[in-house]
């Protein structure tokens, strides 16, 4: 069980403070006898997988009327006020509403802002981070990594919104479970995760990103290793092919139970003989592309070799469509 | 090629072991890591690179860009070498960090790496 | 080192023979501009680089023999560039790693 120091911005830590860091969610606290499934997922899940990732803050010296109208415009009622990720306070409709009857609205915002703050530590699993929601009235925490940078914000409908969604899915598995064996030849193709990503033409400082952040969520969901790197190993050529090759195009990760799906789509020059496309050691790369460790001719067939089943279809002056299918094994018990 | 002893028992060197035989300094991600050295892979063309299955693999190259670390990333790699002390970008760096790949340069040309490593390995086996 | 040796050593077979070809170093590259820079006259390039350019590289820094890892195939042009240049090409099973050590015995090259 993780340890997690109870981070307070300024002011005094307690002792409570240490003991709720340290203690995870009782299931009785979340009422009555709480499903070994629904403490599994906060376990699983971290704060960073559901906190918002865009923090829309503001600086120390703007004022409470500047904070005013960012909180407005954007709907939120809490504003962190930090500068180059380092959080120093938070701003509340609560002191809007102060400042407005006190009349200091052009004030600086770090004049008023609450500074005894409790935050959130990124790794944190959700069930140490729902002891804070309840045991501290905040609507909201803002969330910080191993080197103190503000990364996020999280509340707690944002924690129930995702717990509703990943409750759903495992219920659909249990209820599949149940109808029995049969059910599982149909096709369960329902994905219930789906990410995509941009790739632009001949950016290589970026090609592979998608390829690592898929291999990194496919690891994280636990999914068996061997696939994870036939994944990988696949996703990384279909990117790099879209990259070299193309005018551009995106990678689409889909995730079903028992299959995992990568699909590499780009927007032309297309692929005039496929066959020729998808041998070893053909390719279309000029000296440039060599020169940089690609172009050995062999992204289509690797990409083939690792899947289970492999779909490519062209159309020269249009597009290109490749779909790498992975079976997962299944778990046992 | 795996790395294994005559009585087939893996290695036992680690990150920190790489960068005293090579002369090596660390450029980014952790030199602490416990991982051992799976198998040695020697080459600049990060597509071939893909095609290994060992584990664990030690990447030496001469391609000192972003590639070689993302490929590194997709293989499972323990950690990326780059030789003839060949200067590395921040970009390649800071890749390296966030995605938590050791990377060392070397001085060494990959030839004389190759040769140290298994010197290495050899003398391991007979302690 | 002769061809043949070095054939014999990375258990590998003569690709393009070329008489005379030998190398006093081994250099071990994919890249061509990293070749260009670092490898020395009279190496042995250890390298799956099978392609036209690799050639070109070999005849610029002055090197004789070309090994081919992994078994790749040599493409005809690649072969018949070879003979032109008088670069002789051995085809082997092994790795880069397993050949760079195969042929340790010789010093490294080096500019």
């Amino acid at each position: 069980m993780g340890e997690y120091n109870p981070t307070i911005l300024q002011g005094q830590h307690t002792n409570d403070d240490e003991i709720l860091a340290k203690t995870p969610l009782d299931p009785k606290a979340l009422g009555g006898d709480s499903s070994v499934i629904i403490m599994e997922l906060l376990q699983r899940f971290k704060v960073r997988d559901v906190m918002k990732r865009q923090v829309i803050s503001i600086s120390r010296k703007a004022t409470l009327r500047e904070a005013q109208s960012i909180m407005r415009e954007n709907r939120i009622s809490g504003l962190p006020v930090s500068e180059n990720g380092r959080l120093y306070g938070l701003v509340s409709v609560n002191d809007i509403i102060k400042g407005l009857d006190g009349g200091w609205m052009n004030d600086a915002c770090e004049d008023h802002m609450a500074t005894n703050l409790v935050v959130l530590e990124a790794g944190m699993p959700l069930a140490f981070a729902l002891r804070y929601f309840n045991n501290y009235t905040y609507g909201r925490f803002p969330v910080l990594d191993s080197n103190r940078q503000l990364v996020g914000i999280i509340s707690q409908r944002d924690v129930m919104r995702a717990l509703l969604y990943e409750l759903s899915v495992e219920i659909r598995k249990l209820e599949r479970k149940t109808r029995g064996g049969q059910e599982q030849e149909s096709q369960s193709k329902e994905h219930y995760f789906r990410k995509e990503w941009a790739v632009v033409r001949n950016d290589l400082s970026r090609a592979g990103h998608a390829a690592n952040d898929i291999k990194s969520l496919l690891r994280e969901r636990k999914i068996d290793r061997t696939v994870v790197r036939r994944v990988a190993v696949a996703a990384y050529e279909l990117e790099i092919n879209i990259c070299i090759h193309s005018h551009g195009g995106v990678m689409v990760l889909l995730i079903s139970d028992d299959t995992v799906t990568i699909t590499a789509k780009d927007r032309g020059p297309g692929i005039p003989d496929i066959e020729w496309a998808c041998r070893d050691g053909t390719s279309t790369a000029n000296d440039w592309i060599r020169s940089l460790g690609f172009g050995a001719g062999m992204g289509l067939s690797n990409s083939k070799r690792v899947s289970d089943e492999f779909d490519i279809q062209s159309e020269v002056g249009k597009f290109t469509k490749v779909q790498c299918v992975f079976r997962i094994p299944k778990a046992e018990g | 090629m795996s790395c294994e002893g005559r009585d087939g028992k893996g290695t036992e060197m680690t990150i920190a072991d790489v960068v005293k035989i090579l002369d090596g300094k660390l450029m980014a991600g952790d030199g602490t890591s416990p991982r051992a050295v799976g198998a040695v892979v020697a080459n600049d063309l990060m597509s071939d690179v893909l095609l290994h299955d060992a584990d664990d693999i030690l990447l030496l190259t001469s391609l000192a860009s972003d590639q070689a670390i993302r490929t590194a990333h997709i293989v499972g790699a323990m950690g990326v070498v780059v030789h003839n002390a060949k200067p590395l970008s921040e970009t390649m760096i800071k890749v390296a960090n966030d995605l938590g790949i050791p990377l060392v340069s070397s001085p060494l040309s990959k030839y004389d790496a190759c040769v140290r490593l298994h010197d290495a390995f050899l003398a391991e086996e007979r302690s | 080192m002769t061809v043949d040796e070095i054939c014999a050593k990375v258990g590998g077979s003569v690709a393009v023979a070329v008489e005379g070809a030998s190398a006093e170093t081994v250099y071990v590259g994919d890249l061509l501009s990293d070749i260009m820079g670092h490898a020395g006259e009279d190496c042995a390039l250890v390298t799956i680089q099978n392609h036209l350019n690799t050639i070109a590289v070999c005849t610029l820094v002055g090197c004789s023999v070309v090994v081919i890892c992994h078994s790749r195939p040599v493409p005809p042009d690649m072969a018949d560039g070879a003979k032109r240049e008088d670069v002789a090409i051995v085809v082997t099973p092994m790795s880069q790693y397993e050949a760079a050590l195969a042929l340790s015995s010789l010093p490294p090259s080096g500019r």
